[in-house]
This record gives C-alpha cells, structure tokens and sequence, in this order.
C-alpha cells in the first residue's frame, strides 16, 4: 500500500477546503461565526483578558521575548547533550538528587525546545505583527494572543520535563504538552482567521505562507490520522516531515519574506518565487530534520514502529523529496536577492535581524541537499549516512530555521514595540557568537561524525583519540551560541525599556567611531571620506564654496 | 533687629556622583592584586601548609565539579541570573 501518496492525496484535498472555507466563508453562518470566535478570544476568558495589554504589537512583543529566553534554553540544553557525548560521565554528581543527564535525552530536550520554544514562539510572535499589515487591518485580539504566549510556554515547559522524565506519577507528560500546544494553536488560528476576514486588501504571498503555516500544521495531524497512516513508520515518519515542511518551513519563510522586505527596504524581489515557494512547500516533502520521527511518536503517545516503506513509498516519498528543492532554492534566492544593496550587510546595525536572515538564507541550501541525502538513504533502508542525521538535524535548527527565525523577530520587534534593541554592537557581537559557534561547533561535530561512520565502516577495534578531541572542540565552540543568546536576550528586553524611540534618527549612531555627516567643501577621493571615519552610512553634504580669488570686505 | 537666613545642614543630605570615576576600577584591581600577593606570600612563609578555611572548604566539591563543563555551566548561570535581573531591574527602574 502506497501510504505516502493516500497520506498526502488527504492532505492536499483538506488543504484545498480550508482555502476554500476561508476565502468564501461559512455562506449565511459568517456573521455567527465571527461573533462566536471573538466572544471565546476574549469574553470567555473573563478577567484574564484584563491583566495583559491589548496594545497593538504588545503581543507580537510578548511572544518575540519568550522566544529569545527559550533560544538560550535551548542552546545551553544542546551545548550540554553535546559536551556529555565525548564526556559521559561529566554531571555524575548530579545522580545523587536522583538525576542522570544523558547526551541524548539533553540533545532531544534542546531539539524540542529549540522548535517549539525558540523557533515557533519567534515565528508566532513576527506573524502576529506582520500578518495584519500584511492585510491592511488590526489582529482580531491582541490579548488573546499575548495571553495564549504563557499557555504555549508552559508546554514547552511539560515538553522540557517530559524529555527528561517522560512518566510522573503514572502521567505521561509529553501528551499533555501536545495538548496545551494544540489549544494554543487552535486559539492563533481562530485570532488569523478573523484577522484575515477583516482584510482591506489582497493579501501578498508571505500571508498565505504564514496562514497556511498554522493552517497547514493542523491539516497534517488530520490527514494522517484520517488515513490510519500515525500506526505505521512510514505514516510517522510522513506527518514529521509534513509538520516541518507546513509550520516551520513555511511559518520562517512567511515571515523572513516579509521581514527582509521591511528590513531592506527593497520591495520583494519575485511574486512567483514566493507562489512557488508557498505551493512547492505543501505539495513536496520537506527534508530538512531527524531520521527519526520519534517527535511525533512521543507528542502523540503512538507506538513507535520501524521505518519499513514499501518500494511505492520510496520511490514517491524520494521524488518528492527532491521535488522540494524548487521551493527551497527559489526562497533562498528571493531572500539573497531582495537584501541586495541598501547596505544590507552584517556591519549595517540600523537593520538589525538582516545579517541573520542573510546567513540562513545562504545555509538553506547546503543543509537542505545534505538532508536530502541523508532522508533518502534512510527511506530506501540503506542507513549508511545515519551516522551525521543528529549532526545535519541540529545544523538545520540552528543554521538555517534559528538564524531566519531571530532575525524576522529582530527586524519586527522594534517596530512592533516603538523602541530599537538596546545596543547596535552587542546585537552584532551576538550574531556573531551564535553564528560562528553554531557553524564551527556543529561542522566540528559532522567530521567527527564521518570519523565514527569511517571506523565503524572498516570495522576498526579501537575508536579514534582524534575523534573524541573533535567532539570536545565541537561543543566548546558551541558554547559562543549559548553566550549570544544570553547577549540577544539583556539585550532585547533592556531594549524595551531604554531602547531608542523608533522613528528617532537624531541619535542614531552607527559605531563608536563612526561620523554621522561628512561636509564636501570640495572635490576629494572617495578614500579620503573613509579615512576621516565615514562610513556607508554616512550622509555627504556638499558645502557651497567660491573659486574666486579672496579679497578684502566691503563695509 | 536680626535676619535669619536658612542654611541648608550639610550632615542630612546624602549625595552619590551620577558618573563613575575611572580610577574607581584601580582601587578594585589593587585589592585584587593585594590579595593574590599575600595568597603567595602565605605560601613561601608556609611552605606545604594547607591554606586556612579554605583547604576545609573545597574537599566538600570533590567529586561535584570534576569535569571541565562546570566552568561552562558557571557561564550558563551568570547568563542566566544577568537575563533575570535585567528583567527585574529594567521592569522597576524609574
């Protein structure tokens, strides 16, 4: 049976209906639809609703900060799975509270909460912000939507304890975490919807890209398991991949679109880049992630079979595999293109979040082919790069969906808030620590990973000394992503407080040495500028001046 | 025929500089040095005597940071309690 086709034939088709429902509404039932969903966004909550502030971009804020503390959680969870896999036995004093840290259960912990702590809450939170404009209208409920931040990180939370004590008290905590999460996200949508039935405009692709985002993510779930397809590996590994491929996927792609527009100040380079990124997102399988579904098994509380696809599946699910190269490339490209000029570039503070976009946008590709190898080696039962899917899953998270993810957050909150990020220079240091200490610490990781997988292969008795030195150069370097995370974070929220008012050029500085106007009294190099401290940024006025000959006053 | 003239007491008013001196971080850097010197001292003026206090003290973490990570966590916890009060000091800051 050809699960991966029936799987997605169902997907597509309930895709096809939410399109449909949202774009023609419930016929006479609108009105007493919409009236009925804003009563259970904000009346039906009673006094809760009362205790965070409706301002427009509060909640947009919110969730953007929660997102920044789950990224430093998340980075110190995974530094540490890293660290206790060349040093097992490095927090054995803590098994006399009864804790025995263990490199996999801390990797899964910084996995989990790196998705959906770090990288969901910043995609919810730039969403919020930009799906409005990009509908010309207000977010139906912004305390609602502030409110549903606390519920989302308190399953990120359960997910946290449940990774590490999957049963308490006879309760299996993962579920749960689910539960609460699906309740949240049940809430987003309801608050997107009616957001985009108030819309004043035609709504621009990255909007359908972030509707379908939450939209699409909820379709899935559905489509398998209206198929039966969540008791076989295949169906598993399926709803794995189609989760990534509709919330993360098209949830960073949505909104660094909309982010690098805004940031850059260039319109969006190609409309049909953006269709075909948005359709090639929900017809293809996205890669990029685990060989193993065992995210969705434990959310879930399946039964966790073996990945055993029939030769349909292999074939379809490989060719739809590399089919998800158009979308991904055509992203990438459109993202790179539309940073060109207007100084777009890393040294450039004034748009913040734009170096980080430019980095995932550029890894996209790289890590996305080598995913693509690494699944379709899996699907088709030979496992022989199993070895570097752990290496090439966090390399995903941290390269590509973290880098997309910060940067989008950071370009929307000043906006969304009214004030700029504290500091230019430590906005900059921290890309540069998260940056430098994810790409050289995981790509330490992959070579050793090669070294394992080479050994192994030959069939060697004793392992490499060479191998475990990799390893601990590879989590020490990935330490620079817990210190820019910790920078992001002081940072952010100092920002809020005594941030400059966005909109406020007059004390715009762009470094400690760098002149903000450079007066042209006459004709000079260009080397000359620079040299007296002026930068890109800095903005020539020419002086008017006499080529007379001097004389004496006339009085 | 007598004026009185209020004069502000100068024993009640406590006043503290906004700006911080830069010699200020020389009196920190001395005291530091100062107490490494007298560390070394201790220890040619005692040869092969455990310090005081201190030689009791840190048995009580052998076997508890034994690894190499502990000064990456002591890191991570830094970070974590400066993310904290920045939180808490910027909220109630005038």
């Amino acid at each position: 049976m050809n699960v991966i086709i029936s799987t997605l034939a169902t997907f597509w088709l309930l895709l096809a209906l939410s399109f449909f429902l949202i774009k023609r509404g419930l016929w006479i039932f609108n009105d007493v639809a919409k009236g009925l969903s804003m009563f259970m966004l904000e009346k039906a909550l009673g006094p809760a609703t009362d205790f965070v502030s409706g301002r427009p971009g509060s909640s947009s804020s919110t969730w953007i900060i929660h997102g920044l503390v789950w990224a430093f959680v998340a980075s110190t969870l995974t530094f540490v799975g890293l660290w206790l896999n060349h040093d097992a036995t490095a927090l054995h004093s803590f098994e006399s509270w009864g804790y025995r840290p263990e490199s996999s259960e801390l990797i899964y912990s910084g996995r989990l909460t790196a998705l959906f702590g770090a990288i969901g809450m910043l995609v919810v939170g730039t969403s919020l912000y930009s799906l409005p404009r990009l509908c010309g209208t207000h977010l139906a409920s912004e305390s609602n939507a502030t409110l549903v931040s606390l519920l989302w990180t308190l399953s990120v939370l359960l997910m946290f304890v449940g990774s590490q004590n999957a049963v308490i008290i006879g309760i299996t905590i993962l579920p749960i975490a689910n539960l609460l999460l699906t309740l949240a996200t049940t809430a987003l949508v309801i608050n997107m919807i009616l957001t985009v039935s108030e819309a004043t405009q035609e709504i621009p692709f990255p909007g359908w890209l972030i509707v379908f985002a939450f939209i699409g993510n909820i379709v899935a779930v559905l489509a398998v398991f209206i198929t039966g397809a969540f008791n076989e590996g295949v169906g598993q590994w399926l709803l794995f991949h189609l989760a990534g491929g509709t919330f993360f996927f098209c949830g960073v792609a949505g909104v660094s679109l909309y982010s690098v527009s805004i940031g850059s100040g260039n319109p969006l380079w190609s409309k049909s880049l953006v269709a075909f990124t948005l359709f090639g997102a929900f017809i293809t399988i996205n890669p990029m992630g685990s060989i193993d579904p065992s995210v969705v098994v434990d959310l879930f509380s399946l039964t966790s079979n073996e990945l055993a696809p029939s030769s349909r599946d292999v074939i379809s699910g490989s060719f739809l595999m590399a089919l998800s190269a158009i979308p991904i490339i055509a992203f990438s490209a459109n993202m790179l293109v539309t940073m060109r000029g207007s100084d777009a570039f890393v040294e450039n503070p004034d748009s913040p979040g734009i170096a980080e976009l430019n980095l995932g946008a550029w890894m996209l590709i790289p890590i996305a082919i080598g995913s693509l190898f690494v699944q379709t080696d899996a699907l088709g039962g030979v496992n022989e790069l199993n070895g570097i899917s752990q290496s090439l899953d966090l390399m995903a998270i941290w390269l590509v969906m973290m880098p997309l993810s910060v940067g989008a957050a950071l370009s929307v909150l000043p906006r969304a808030s009214g004030r700029h990020q504290l500091s230019a220079n430590r906005s900059r240091w921290a890309f540069w620590m998260m940056s430098g200490g994810a790409f050289l610490g995981l790509l330490i990781t992959l070579m050793s990973d090669f070294t394992d997988m080479a050994l192994t292969e030959s069939m060697a008795e004793q392992g490499s000394s060479i191998n475990q030195e990799l390893r601990k150069v590879g989590s020490v370097m990935f330490y620079g992503t817990v210190i820019g995370a910790i920078f992001h974070c002081t940072n952010t929220i100092s920002g809020q407080y005594r941030g400059r008012i966005m909109g406020d050029v007059s004390k715009a500085s762009l470094s400690s040495i760098a002149i903000e106007s450079y007066s042209l009294t006459g004709p000079t190099t260009i080397r000359k500028i620079l040299a007296s401290g002026a930068n890109l940024d800095t903005e020539v006025s020419p002086s008017e001046q006499s080529e007379e000959i001097g004389s004496a006053t006339e009085l | 025929m007598s004026v009185s003239i209020e004069v502000p007491s100068p024993i009640d008013e406590f006043i503290q500089g906004e700006k911080e001196p830069a010699s200020s971080g020389v009196v920190v850097v001395l005291g530091f040095v100062s107490m490494l010197s007298f560390l070394i001292l201790y220890g040619i003026l005692f040869p092969g005597r455990d310090m005081p206090v201190i030689s009791q003290v840190l048995p009580m973490f052998e076997g508890v940071f034994d690894s190499g990570i502990w000064f990456f966590l002591l890191g991570v916890i830094f970070g974590a309690f400066s993310i904290i009060a920045t939180m808490l000091t910027e909220a109630t800051s005038e």
